[in-house]
């Protein structure tokens, strides 16, 4: 989001390497609102897979996840650009 | 009979009253061992704000927990999280193996770090 430093957006992003394989995640959880937020924009929108570099099992996962969290109100459908 | 592990997060209307949420909470645990379920944990996470509104309400106070029941279950547990006036949002998820191993791991307090990367990248920028 806007206030996050590693926001693969802001130049950040080091590595094309899937950051899930990395770490050793089996499953991205909806709960982990902390690691979802880093895959959407100050929008709420899902970042595309060329710009974090997930890969693609992880990046399927990774939409269920956000979508759960959606759901649940953890973090929102849309939000206002601020401007 | 083949159980199978579940979990569930509901949220309730937070304008209740501390003992109406207990009630509710524990009629929701009866309702699952009654159904020849067991609950594993318990987790109430309190009052959080929502990140959008759901009936005018912008806070809600979230219930997750785990539990191992018979399929048929789930069907009675969900109809009447529905039909509850208080229950502004459910979600059951049954678990497969992954989610298990996940489940398991962060039980243990062994869950592979996902920012662990990050700090290192720090002290590198400081060299």
């Amino acid at each position: 989001m806007i206030n996050n430093p590693s926001h693969p957006k802001k130049g950040n992003l080091k590595s094309k390497d899937c950051k899930f394989s990395k770490a050793g995640i089996e499953y991205i959880d909806y709960k982990q609102t902390d690691i979802l937020e880093r895959f959407i924009n100050d929008q709420g929108k899902m970042l595309p897979r060329r710009v974090t570099g997930t890969s693609a099992g992880h990046q399927r996962q990774l939409s269920k996840a956000v979508k759960r969290a959606r759901y649940m109100a953890l973090i929102p459908y849309v939000t206002e650009n601020m401007r | 009979m083949k159980k199978d592990f579940y979990e569930l997060t509901y949220i309730l209307n937070p304008v209740l009253e501390d003992e109406k949420l207990s009630e509710i909470v524990s009629y929701i645990n009866n309702l699952i061992e009654e159904s020849n379920g067991e609950t594993v944990e318990v987790d109430e996470w309190g009052v959080k704000k929502l990140a959008y509104e759901i009936d005018n309400k912008s806070t809600g106070y979230y219930v997750n927990l785990y539990f191992k029941a018979p399929a048929e279950a789930i069907e009675l547990i969900e109809r009447n999280l529905r039909i509850h006036d208080d229950v502004l949002r459910y979600l059951t998820l049954k678990y497969d193996p992954k989610m298990l191993r996940h489940y398991e791991l962060r039980a243990k307090g062994e869950l592979p770090s996902f920012f662990e990367e990050e700090t290192e990248e720090k002290v590198e920028e400081e060299d």
